[in-house]
């Protein structure tokens, strides 16, 4: 066996942490200089880098040493690796964003050096979800480097070298870095050598030693090359060798290896960092649904309008967020001042989205056949509302981004009197309070029924209303629709009743639910390091009122506020009809220092297991209280009374739950310093990641069975991404007024992008993923975009990218389009 | 078990071709003026682009018949099956060309197809997948067979099954016999079971299992060299030696190594061999009742571990179902069994060939295991040597030397072990020969790890070896589940007692099996409504199994996912029958299909 230890010159380089974005740009051209540098005075270093986003700031801040780092690619003495635009949290991002920080920096590293990476490298990224050997693997890379956690964080997991596969049953090669990314000055490389050398010993596999000032940049100094170069072959030790992460693999794949195989996630490092800094949260998941959604729609109306598709926009606004996806930039741990930065380059990217959503959904809208005999013209003649001098009703497009059939309110500002359909059926409405005090103060809510990837035409009939309608005086604080009853407590504003009417399951048997609750936080760090549990309450909010806003034949609202020392907390309960959700909007005013807020959901029972969302796919964790990160839902599933059954809590912007047993809790926020390592906290006027206010919804979800056989991943997924009504005019138009472009017949498929492949050929680009855990068959897409469908089979969490072209051909591809093969 | 799927009379595409003026094509079919079909909100994918159907017309029941450039479309808005809503008929399989003028109805459920080259009637036959069974086995037996063993047979003329040449083997002729071989012993044991032991069916089935038995189990006593030795497939002197192995000639005393090119490059040209063990008389009737003696024999040598696998397997099930009623030819079985075990034994876990060196393939041991050829092969490998082991102890009665093998292999040289390891070492070599494992697969291995797993699991008696065998069953699914394939599943169904059919694959794959084994280009390359996909190393298939009548005919070692129109062997070419009756007669047998009535 060869034991060769392999030396990786790098240089850990944080765009955004203790400094701003512009200080690390700084720090990227210091370091690719220095390390420019030292390639031309040993001929045998070797440097490795990873993160698309640098090169690019190189190549537009000094095309000349970009140049020279060209040179050095090809000769293979500048290693980039990681296909990827920065080095992402692992946990946070959708799947979609792990297949567009991979789509657009592959095809980058192609253009500009005509390589892809193979190896993943995320050396720092503080826990690694389950499926990201599938979506490192369609992103091109087959191999991974990791860090964190540590051997004292989690050693269940494998030391040194081993194979870890996804659900997919996707398998790649890891390497878990012992102990430090950056080793820097003699008695730390010792140390280093010392350690490889004798895990070299143990494993009888190489090893790697990664070398070099990180953090804030740096890379290799001269002192450390030349004494790694004197020691290149030492009495006793295996031998060592510059090296690159991409050299290590292929000489450990060379090699007969018995090594371990993990087949779970990589957790858990910086438990603190799911839930700290909410605003980052938000405007990730918000960015993330927005881009992907409008660009689904900018596709399809390009086509069907024949016009231009905005893919270059999106590209620039996808890059915007995958940068604000490194890892201590969501995390939250960065200092406040970099989250002004965030907000500036995340508003870019969600104005890209608005303005292509807008043109894209109203180009085709202008193309609908809206006109009525006897509408004498389009002009706007009150407000809000054209044609209604003469009587006539007006319309309303309602687009859906899913691909699968919606039917959900939908919010227009203005009162009506009755809303119709295009065949002229009567749909349920209900005028409801407007967020305005101007006017007439009431909205119109109506239930809009859109076919996947279609739009809808509603036609609202206006109401004249002047004055404010009084709104239900009766204060009874219960709810139900078709499949879910609600029953709030007049004393704790708590839900005191919660039945599944499809199979009369009370989850409130035992306990309270929807209770928030304040846990102390003082003694940890911002990224709570060495803490993986959340669990010191310190009270729970008191109820200051209690009121019931609304109760219609679409839907009732009861309102609770809720107090805790200073802070305030606005819950809205909305039951809709025909909604399988029961939506809770708050406003949280948090004043709490040192502290977190959860909303609890002890439904009790036996067996319990909890499911949670990861990136294209979901996973079971045990319920040990361990803080959990998750995308948009979490679930408990328990036996009780001889029933299985469970409850998800679906979020529009939140990352962390935990589950102590029987319970569920949603952290909603956690308001500590901002970028405080453990370290002398000094007077000072700190500032605290979720102080002040805080606006976010939760959904909660009944079901039967276990979560993945349930409907949670479309009803989280609705949750996240409103439909789109746009109110229109009178006019001719070559489209009917409904349509749909596109749907699959795989309940258990999400589709997640609709896009023009990026190389300009034209050709669509379909990503969707398999949902409930299930191996199926016989699965079909049809679409008009394309004039036909195609077939699939598709492997239980698998991920799948189609690529269609003129001639209706279809490939299935990966993240990288078929542009690299 | 779970209650057995239950099988229904379907409609089966048969297809005849004729001349455009030929009496037999309805004058309405040149009279018709086509009309180009209206497909804008058809509901499903179409094979070919819309503005490409030239032509349709209405069947029975609803069914719409569509014709374009690239063949027929049969739409089936009533089925419940979605595998059977659209059905593709194209050239050569199903038509004479692509490109369709014309269609009109039959008086049943098929249509008449006008195309450049003349008129094919694809005619929609109802049939019982037993009657299915019967066709297939009718045509091997008619057109196939070669001394009692099915390969497959070349023909002269593409698509014309009376062009069969007299004469053809394979490489393989071993395996593909045992499973034929195999699938006829589950026939008979099946309806014994159901009709009895002397009804005529059962009769029947006897004779022609007990033939194809015989035939096989010739070829471990045929080269006469005494010393348990296996050959591949044997040749009679008016049958021609290619150019492709290693053959020896039988002359009495001794058998000579013919000069081919592999022998030169081993140079054993005219090697001599013994050749006068005795060979059993109830076997060698396979070729004296057509007139040859031994010394018309040539044999074909350098046998591969594949062949082996599939003898002792195919010596399990004939000792259960026939030797276990025939006491003369149960010992004939455990002798070929022990002697066979004894020369791997012997021969350090390999067959050795007559210069003394192990054959190519058929090597079990640990050197093998840690070279370079064989890391991969050792979980498989291993397997398979457990497997001719237990066989060998369960059909003779006897242990001594085999179980203190069986247990040394297990208990100190860790092939229990081994066999888990499958996936382990397999994505391995794949990463280190740059290409993806869909496109390292040796499609043929699936059958030997189904025959060597199950073959375990079904002996093995201590519980930690047999959750050994189990794990390793597992390993192999990840490539062998997406075929949805009886041959494998129902023998991983039985060893696993977690896993279950999906009925609907099962019902479709017997369904949509072709009622005849004749090759032909299935043009699923011009298809539109099938994702391809490229792996790294430039291999493809499609994202979707296509049924078995829309795809290319193979045997149990190819990919029925690759992106071809047709198997290696070409258009020129009839395959046996045995794919179908291996899985149904074992399905049936084990109770996991039975016939139901409409």
């Amino acid at each position: 066996m060869d034991k060769t230890i392999k030396l990786i010159g790098n240089a850990h380089l944080d765009p955004i942490w203790l400094w701003r974005w512009q200080e690390g740009c700084g720090e990227v051209l210091q370091t690719f200089r220095s390390a420019l540098d030292r390639l031309k005075e040993y001929k045998d270093f070797v440097f490795t880098c990873s993160s698309a986003a640098y090169y690019q700031w190189v190549e537009e801040i000094d095309p000349e040493m970009f140049e020279e780092i060209k040179v050095m690619v090809k000769k293979g003495r500048w290693v980039p690796v990681n296909g990827w635009w920065v080095q992402p949290d692992c946990n946070m991002p959708s799947g979609e964003s792990f297949a567009r920080q991979a789509l657009y920096s592959q095809l980058y590293y192609y253009e500009k050096f005509g390589i892809t990476c193979k190896t993943g490298y995320n050396v720092d990224s503080f826990g690694h979800n389950a499926n990201l050997p599938q979506l490192l693997k369609q992103g091109g890379m087959n191999t991974y480097v990791m860090m964190r956690p540590g051997m004292h964080e989690n050693a269940e997991i494998p030391e040194n070298l081993f194979w870890w596969d996804s659900a997919d049953g996707t398998r790649i090669m890891t390497y878990r870095i012992p102990e430090s990314y950056c080793a820097h000055g003699k008695e730390a490389l010792d140390k280093r050598i010392e350690d490889a050398n004798n895990r070299a010993e143990e494993t009888g596999h190489g090893m790697m030693i990664f070398y070099g000032v990180g953090n804030h940049g740096g890379g290799p100094t001269k002192g450390d090359i030349e004494y790694l170069k004197e020691n290149l072959e030492r009495e006793g030790y295996n031998e060592l060798e510059f090296s690159s992460p991409d050299e290590y693999f292929e000489d450990m794949l060379n090699q007969f290896l018995k090594i371990p195989v993990w087949q779970d996630e990589l957790q858990h490092h910086a438990s603190g960092c799911y839930s700290a800094t909410s605003l980052v949260k938000a405007l990730n998941r918000r960015a993330e649904n927005n881009l992907a959604a409008a660009e689904k729609w900018d596709t399809i109306s390009s086509i069907v309008t024949e016009s231009a598709p905005k893919t270059k926009e999106f590209e620039d606004a996808w890059k915007k967020v995958c940068f604000n996806q490194f890892h201590d930039i969501l995390c939250g741990c960065s200092i406040m001042e970099a989250y002004e930065d965030v907000k500036e380059s995340e508003g870019y990217a969600l104005n890209i989205a608005s303005e292509s959503y807008n043109n894209a959904v109203l180009k085709i809208a202008r193309k609908i056949d809206t006109w009525i005999d006897g509408v004498s013209d389009a002009i706007l003649e009150t407000r809000h509302y054209t044609g209604a001098d003469n009587g006539f009703p007006r319309p309303v497009v309602v687009f859906n981004p899913h691909s699968y059939e919606i039917n959900m309110p939908v919010r227009m500002y203005h009162p009506s009197k009755a809303v119709t359909d295009s065949e002229g059926n009567s749909v349920l409405f209900q005028n409801v309070r407007s967020s305005r005090s101007n006017d007439e103060h009431l909205d119109t809510l109506f239930m809009a029924k859109v076919a996947p990837f279609g739009y809808a035409t509603y036609w609202l009939e206006k109401e004249d209303v002047q004055a404010d309608k009084e709104l239900p005086g009766e204060q009874d604080f219960f709810m139900e629709n078709e499949f879910i009853s609600v029953e709030l407590d007049s004393q704790t504003g708590y839900i005191k009743s919660l039945v599944n009417k499809e199979t009369n399951t009370e989850y409130a048997s035992d306990n309270f639910l929807a209770i928030p609750t304040v846990i102390n936080d003082e003694a940890t760090d911002t990224w709570a390091h060495n803490v993986f549990k959340f669990h010191d309450i310190k009270g729970l909010m008191e109820l200051q009122s209690i009121e019931r806003v609304e109760k219609g034949a679409l839907r009732s609202v009861i309102r609770t506020v809720h107090k805790f020392n200073e802070s305030y907390l606005t819950q809205e309960f909305i039951l809709a009809k025909g909604q399988k959700t029961l939506k809770v909007d708050c406003k949280a005013m948090w004043q709490e220092k040192f502290t977190l807020l959860k909303f609890a959901f002890p439904i009790g029972g036996n067996d319990e297991i909890s499911t949670y969302e990861i990136p294209n796919s979901f996973i079971k964790r045990p319920c040990d209280g361990d803080e959990e990160p998750a995308l948009s839902w979490a679930d408990i599933t328990v036996t009780k009374n001889f029933k299985r059954f469970g409850l998800s809590v679906i979020s529009d912007s939140k990352y962390s739950y935990d589950c102590p047993g029987a319970e569920l809790r949603l952290t909603a926020l956690r308001n500590v310093i901002f970028a405080d390592h453990y370290s002398y906290r000094p007077a000072a006027n700190f500032n605290f990641t979720d102080e002040g206010l805080n606006r976010f919804s939760y959904g909660i979800y009944l079901h039967d069975g276990e979560a993945e056989n349930s409907d949670i991943v479309k009803e989280a997924h609705l949750f996240n991404n409103n439909v789109v009504a746009v109110p229109e005019s009178y006019h001719k138009g070559s489209l009917s007024q409904k349509d749909s472009f596109l749907y699959t017949n795989a309940d258990n498929v999400l589709i997640t992008a609709l896009k023009r492949c990026e190389d300009g050929s034209g050709d669509l680009i379909i990503r969707l993923y398999e949902t409930k855990g299930i191996d199926s068959t016989r699965c079909y897409i049809m679409s008009k975009l394309f004039d036909n469908g195609f077939w699939f089979d598709i492997g239980k969490h698998e991920t799948k990218t189609f690529r269609v072209d003129r001639e209706l051909n279809v490939k299935e591809t990966n993240f990288l389009e078929g542009i690299v093969e | 078990m779970a209650q057995p799927i239950k099988l229904y009379p379907q409609l089966t595409r048969v297809s005849s071709h004729f001349k455009k003026y030929d009496i037999e094509v309805p004058k309405a079919l040149l009279e018709i003026r086509p009309q180009k079909p209206d497909l804008t909100d058809f509901p499903y994918p179409l094979p070919q682009k819309k503005k490409d159907y030239t032509c349709f017309c209405e069947g029975r029941n609803g069914v719409m018949w569509y014709g374009s450039n690239g063949g027929v479309t049969r739409y089936d808005p009533n089925t419940d099956n979605i595998y059977d809503v659209v059905m593709y008929f194209g050239a050569r399989r199903d038509l004479l060309d692509n490109n369709v003028h014309a269609l009109v109805p039959d008086d049943e459920n098929g249509v008449w197809v006008l195309t450049d080259k003349g008129v094919t009637h694809i005619a929609m036959v109802k049939m019982t997948m037993e009657e299915k069974s019967y066709k297939l086995l009718e045509e091997t037996l008619t057109y196939v067979q070669r001394h009692g063993m099915v390969s497959q047979k070349h023909l002269a003329e593409p698509g014309n099954l009376k062009s069969a040449l007299p004469y053809g083997h394979s490489d393989n002729d071993g395996s593909f016999s045992s499973g034929y071989a195999m699938g006829e012993i589950f026939r008979y044991a099946t309806l014994k079971r159901e009709k009895g032991d002397y009804a005529h069916e059962t009769l029947e089935a006897r004779d022609v299992a007990m033939r194809a038995s015989e035939a096989n189990l010739l070829l471990m006593y045929v080269a006469g060299r005494g010393d348990g030795f296996v050959a591949r497939t044997y040749l009679t002197k008016d049958e021609p030696v290619p150019d492709d192995g290693l053959f020896y000639k039988k002359n009495g005393a001794t058998a000579s190594c013919l000069n081919t090119t592999d022998a030169r490059k081993k140079n054993i040209v005219g090697l001599e061999v013994k050749a006068d063990a005795p060979i059993p008389e109830r076997l060698r009737k396979h070729y004296t009742c057509d007139g040859y003696e031994d010394t018309d024999i040539t044999y074909k040598g350098d046998t591969s571990s594949d062949e082996i696998t599939h003898h002792y397997m195919h010596l399990l099930v004939a000792h259960e179902f026939l030797g276990c009623e025939d006491p003369e030819y149960d010992e004939l079985l455990k002798t070929a069994a022990r002697n066979t075990m004894n020369h791997i034994i012997d021969n350090g876990f390999q067959l050795r060939e007559a210069n003394g060196e192990p054959t190519t393939w058929a090597k079990w041991n640990e050197e093998y295991f840690n070279s370079g050829m064989g890391w991969a092969d050792a979980c498989l490998n291993s397997a398979e040597l457990l497997m001719f082991l237990r066989v060998t102890m369960h059909i003779t009665g006897e242990e001594g030397r085999f179980l203190e093998t069986y247990n040394m292999l297990c208990n100190e040289k860790g092939y229990a072990e081994l066999t888990t390891g499958h996936f382990d070492r397999f994505h391995q070599v794949c990463l280190q020969g740059g290409i993806d494992d869909r496109e390292d697969i040796m499609y043929g291995d699936h059958n030997l790890a189904v025959l060597a797993l199950w073959g375990l699991a079904t002996l093995e008696t201590d519980p930690e070896r047999k959750k050994l065998f189990l794990e390793g069953f597992r390993s192999w699914r990840y490539s062998l589940a997406p075929e949805y394939n009886p041959c494998y599943d129902f023998p991983y169904f039985l060893s696993d007692p977690e896993a279950k059919p999906d009925e609907e694959r099962v019902r479709t794959w017997f369904y949509r099996f072709n009622v005849s084994r004749l090759a032909s280009n299935v043009s699923l390359t011009s298809r539109r409504d099938y994702p391809v996909r490229t792996y790294m190393g430039g291999y493809k298939e499609v994202s979707a199994l296509p049924t078995n009548d829309e795809r290319f005919i193979a045997k149990l070692d190819r990919n029925p996912l690759e992106y071809k129109d047709e198997d290696s062997g070409g258009v020129y070419c009839v395959e046996s029958c045995y794919v179908f009756t291996f899985g149904y007669w074992l399905g049936r047998y084990f109770g996991f299909i039975e016939e139901g009535e409409e």
